[in-house]
């Protein structure tokens, strides 16, 4: 500005705005147009040009941070899916190892059973075996004696004469009248 | 249908009727017993009268003692029979002589519902009932 203040009041320099076209009015008018554009720039295109890219670089700058740990969560998602898969695995042969044994177990058990079920029919058969012996045995010997009786009874009724009955029977009615009761 | 329970009571008293002085039912006793119904108006003769007669059968098989014998026997027999009854029951009781082959030997008596057997057949019964 000095120098554009010394160059108008310089006869001197007067010759020399001259030859080179320096008009320090028009400078002046040019260096505030300059200004007043710089200004309207600055407050309506730079400033919200600014604010936007500082916006879009803080945006960026979420969406990294917010990729970070989306990536260590998701690491530790990965992490407890292993870990619990194998805990999964180990569940899995424990319950695995159990039901073969409770499963031998039941197997003993029923053979057990099944021993002793036979037993017992084995045991009632033999019961049932000895009870139809005896009945028969029983039956035999009902026989026996009915023929016995009813073989007694012909030979008797045809053996006996009549004196003989009669004197049988003199005896028990003598035999029933004397006796206590 | 409901039963009386006069008839069965009336039953009894006309059995008791029905006896002599030494408590024989006699048939002229009975028939006294009958002709004094005849005079009487009952509710249910028909019902007295089945009542009476079964009570007298009971009475009459009480009294007799059936003496069944293959053969025959003697009248001294009898008589022992009939005395000896006659003190066990304290009631007189008259032996009867019945007929039964089937006895093979030996005598069966029976008094009521009760018997008294000493024949060969029954000997031999239970002598079979004993081997089972």
């Amino acid at each position: 500005m000095d120098f554009i203040f010394l160059a108008a009041t310089n006869p001197a320099s007067g010759e020399f705005a001259r030859e080179f076209g320096f008009n320090p009015a028009l400078i002046l008018a040019q260096a505030l147009n300059f200004l007043i554009v710089a200004f309207l720039l600055y407050r309506f295109a730079i400033k919200p040009i600014a604010a936007t890219l500082d916006e879009r670089q803080q945006k960026i700058a979420d969406g990294l941070q917010y990729a970070g740990e989306m990536k260590t969560q998701l690491a530790e998602a990965e992490r407890e899916r292993a870990e619990k898969i194998k805990q999964a695995a180990i569940d899995a042969q424990k319950i695995l190892t159990e039901a073969r044994e409770q499963s031998k177990e039941m197997i003993e058990h029923k053979t057990q059973e099944a021993a002793a079920q036979a037993e017992a029919i084995i045991r009632k058969a033999s019961e049932a075996t000895e009870l139809e012996r005896q009945k028969m045995l029983s039956d035999v010997r009902q026989e026996v004696a009915r023929l016995v009786v009813a073989t007694s009874s012909k030979v008797l009724s045809r053996e006996l004469s009549d004196a003989e009955k009669s004197s049988f029977s003199e005896s028990a009615a003598k035999e029933l009248a004397g006796a206590g009761g | 249908m409901k039963r009386d329970k006069k008839i069965p009571r009336l039953a009894k008293k006309l059995v008791e009727l029905s006896k002599d002085a030494q408590g024989v039912v006699t048939e002229a006793k009975v028939g006294e017993v009958l002709a004094g119904l005849k005079q009487v108006e009952h509710r249910n003769p028909l019902g007295t009268l089945k009542a009476y007669l079964n009570y007298l059968r009971r009475e009459v098989a009480l009294q007799t003692a059936v003496v069944s014998t293959p053969g025959s026997l003697s009248p001294e027999a009898l008589k022992e029979i009939s005395a000896k009854y006659t003190a066990l029951y304290g009631r007189p009781v008259a032996a009867e002589l019945k007929t039964d082959p089937s006895l093979i030997a030996g005598v069966r008596v029976r008094v009521g519902d009760d018997v008294y057997d000493a024949s060969v057949a029954g000997r031999l019964q239970r002598l079979a009932d004993n081997v089972h």
